[in-house]
């Protein structure tokens, strides 16, 4: 009988390039859909097969094409091309978008050791923490890069720590800086009323908001233990508290992992939403750069998971479809969506703004001709952004425009007053899924809109700053320690690895995976057989 | 459960409801501007299926405000017609259009599907979006869809649709704009009334989820002006709360698969 041909089992949608998650040297990749999921799968010359999932829900990600946006230039690129995507950082005049967001790590120091922290951050004798200079530096760069840049979040290490962090928001406030994030666990918060009256004092100064980003991972013990190493709810409170006190608002930050706090998504969205200083929820599947708890790249956590797990946790208030793709970063790397609440006596209904607004009519780059309000889209463009931050004036005043347009879309008649009553009654909810050494595509990282600023005047992609080899060079360069590359805590390799100084996972012998053995030299370019960084 | 055929005692009752309804505030505040489910997208792949080209001539039975008209006029760069039985609804349409810079390639005028204003195979295609089943004489509007097409023209429909058992009981009692869904067919049956007119059947789709959004938008609305505007609820007569309760009902039967919405998309035959 003569051989019988079979189909493959999965439909092949993109060629692009990743890195090997154990010697980060660069190799072509491929996208997959299998099951309605998207999966990501490379070939390493020395290390073999890998293969993760990227998405959950393959419609969507192949239908969140036509929200990609045009990118915008920014003022000015920090780097040259020369071996291509994603070896430049940057930013190199190849990549797409401009800066939405700048992260400046003051310090690799932290009061926690968490179990899971992709900074590989704690109480560690041998980091480095910035001065005065190199912060004016950093954010200096930043100033030229974007003229008057959106957002500038200061993160560590525990940036609440550096005894100067009130001096680096002083220095961010004196810029044309429209908004300054503090990304916290909330220790400091919870205890020192002093220093978060101090921000709330800097809130709206120089017409630059302050906001805290408030890690929040759930509200069972366990939770806390698992993914903090230590019981932190009674500080949680405090620090809400607090801040509700002083008028600083709050970004409440959940990492979510498989198996440990995916059951407390609807949870945080509730207690968010009756939180007087909370405004917003930003739920980040655990990115498993850095350090992190052992896991499965086929079966990890994706936006689309999470969104499910929020429609599913919270039935009254979410329904397929009220989470939209954002336009300014490859658009399935983050979903946001926004919700008008009206706290009844009896029970707290919220409407999803994507069901006023059809925000596809607006948003769709690719089909979209008729264009019926410019105004709109821009307003909308602001909220469906990285840099949409609650209570800082361009959101709210873009809030304000789309609660108007859904208003006139629903009866024909705008009602200005109450547009602005509307925008204050908002709530936003961002879903984002930052890559990892697995799942890097530099697809979406060369249009990647949240970066790193490092101290030597580079603008660097964040997901290119934790999985592909810079948060080591620039720690390296930094604290005059070697530091040698991390590679995932996948159950797959972990015979191939061992327990850094820091927690995290390293190849067992450095020489096996770094420069030290001969390569071939590669006819493709893409697979020049080196290292992605080197220093 | 009760059936989907309606009684004769209303039966005449139905189009004057719809057209009433549509012009109503209770409707325009539940449905908004844009009145059938799956919005413009929908609107897009079923001009998609129609073989546009520059210049046609194209009517949109049951306009509306005219956005689908508009839409067609700017992407596919035919001249469109739009008829509508709401003489307030013809004016805003015609208004909307003037503003969007379309008033010469997009027309309105007052009509009834199962008398259309218009010449015999005057138009390369037609659409109808979420109207037929509002129509009391659907047999008499399909073969004026017919008759206004040209030989190889096309229709194009979106509809909601109920299956054959009708819909639930629970649903069955609600009087205004669900009263014009009331009449809504099986997709098979919309099917087979475009081909007793003598059209040829190209395409039928399920749409279901595009309903299912429909429901979870009305929902929302309510909720916005229970914030902003409550007298406005209350002066047009919706009391939230009942409006909620058939919401979930409804959501119910779209689950079930009770109630559906469908793309078809038939040609009249050349000659």
């Amino acid at each position: 009988m003569a051989p019988r041909q079979h189909d493959r089992d999965e439909v092949f949608v993109e060629y692009t390039k990743s890195v090997c998650p154990v010697c980060k040297v660069v190799v072509d990749a491929q996208v997959n859909i299998r099951d309605n999921k998207v999966y990501l799968r490379k070939r390493c010359r020395e290390h073999g097969w890998f293969e993760a999932l990227v998405y959950g829900d393959a419609q969507t990600y192949t239908e969140s094409a036509r929200f990609n946006k045009p990118g915008t230039l920014p003022l000015s690129f920090q780097t040259e091309v020369k071996d291509g995507c994603p070896s430049d950082c940057g930013l190199c005049p190849e990549h797409k978008q401009h800066a939405c967001l700048g992260i400046i790590e003051v310090n690799t120091g932290c009061n926690l050791d968490c179990p899971i922290c992709f900074a590989d951050s704690g109480h560690q004798p041998d980091g480095y923490s910035i001065t005065h200079s190199q912060c004016e530096h950093m954010l200096d760069t930043f100033v030229e890069a974007e003229g008057e840049p959106e957002v500038v979040m200061f993160s560590g290490g525990e940036p609440t720590i550096h005894k100067h962090i009130l001096d680096f928001v002083d220095l961010a406030q004196q810029r044309p800086i429209k908004v300054v994030n503090l990304n916290t666990n909330g220790i400091r918060l919870a205890s020192d009323r002093r220093f978060v009256r101090a921000l709330g004092e800097r809130n709206g100064r120089n017409g630059t908001s302050v906001n805290v980003y408030l890690q929040f991972d759930g509200f069972d013990r366990d939770t806390h233990l698992e993914i903090r190493g230590r019981d932190l709810r009674d500080h949680k409170r405090r620090a809400l508290d607090n801040c509700a006190e002083e008028g600083v608002t709050v970004t409440l930050v959940a990492a979510i992992e498989c198996g440990l706090n995916e059951h407390e998504v609807g949870d945080i969205v509730r207690f968010g939403v009756e939180h007087p200083a909370v405004r917003s929820v930003s739920f980040q599947p655990v990115t498993h750069s850095g350090r992190h708890v052992a896991f499965d790249p086929l079966t990890r956590l994706t936006n689309s998971d999470v969104i499910e797990l929020v429609n599913a946790q919270c039935p009254d208030w979410f329904r397929p479809g009220d989470f939209v793709p954002v336009p300014c970063c490859f658009p399935t790397c983050r979903s946001i969506s926004y919700l008008l609440v009206d706290r009844k006596p009896h029970r707290t209904d919220v409407v999803p703004i994507p069901r006023l607004v059809n925000i596809d009519d607006h948003l769709d780059y690719v089909s979209n001709r008729v264009m019926p309000d410019p105004a709109l889209r821009s307003a909308l463009e602001k909220l469906w952004s990285a840099s949409a931050f609650m209570g800082t004036p361009a959101t709210m005043e873009s809030l304000e425009t789309a609660a108007a347009a859904a208003e006139c879309e629903a009866c024909g008649i705008e009602l200005p007053e109450s547009a602005k009553e509307l925008g204050e009654r908002a709530f936003m909810i961002v879903v984002q899924d930052f890559q990892d050494p697995y799942t890097l595509n530099v697809k979406q990282l060369m249009k990647c809109c949240v970066e790193e600023i490092t101290p030597d005047g580079r603008i660097i992609p964040f997901c290119a700053y934790n999985s592909v080899g810079y948060r080591e060079q620039v720690r390296s360069q930094m604290s005059g320690v070697s530091v040698a590359d991390v590679v995932p805590n996948a159950h797959e390799l972990a015979d191939d690895t061992v327990e850094s100084p820091y927690g995290s996972r390293v190849v067992a012998d450095a020489a096996e995976a770094g420069d030290g053995g001969q390569r071939p030299v590669a006819a493709d370019t893409t697979n020049v057989g080196r290292k992605a960084v080197q220093w | 459960m009760v059936s989907a055929e309606p009684g004769p005692a209303w039966a005449d009752d139905v189009k004057a409801c719809c057209a009433a309804a549509y012009g109503t505030d209770a409707v325009a505040l539940l449905l908004g501007t844009a009145y059938h489910p799956g919005g413009l997208a929908l609107t897009r792949r079923l001009a998609g299926a129609l073989s546009l080209a520059p210049g046609q001539r194209v009517l949109d039975v049951a306009a509306g405000p005219g956005a689908t008209a508009r839409l067609l006029a700017l992407e596919h760069e035919v001249l469109v017609d739009g008829v509508d039985l709401g003489e307030h609804t013809v004016l805003s349409a015609r208004e909307a259009t003037v503003r969007a810079g379309l008033a010469e390639r997009v027309a309105f005028r007052v009509g009834d599907a199962e008398q259309l204003p218009v010449t015999d195979a005057g138009y390369d295609a037609l659409v109808c979006e979420c109207a037929l089943c509002t129509f009391p004489d659907k047999t008499v509007a399909a073969a004026e869809f017919a008759r206004a097409l040209r030989p190889g023209g096309r229709v194009g429909i979106t509809d909601v649709t109920v299956a054959p058992e009708g819909l639930p009981a629970e649903l069955a009692g609600i009087t205004g704009w669900v009263a014009c869904i009331a009449d809504a067919r099986p997709s098979a049956d919309y099917e087979q009334l475009l081909v007793d007119a003598g059209l040829r059947p190209l395409r039928r789709e399920r749409h279901d989820t595009a309903i299912a959004r429909m429901v979870d938008e009305i929902e929302a609305r309510i909720g916005m002006f229970e914030m902003t505007a409550p007298e406005r609820l209350a002066a047009a007569g919706v009391d939230a709360e009942a409006v909620r309760g058939y919401l979930v009902a409804a959501r119910r039967a779209v689950e079930a698969g009770t109630i559906g919405y469908t793309l078809l998309v038939a040609e009249k035959p050349a000659a």
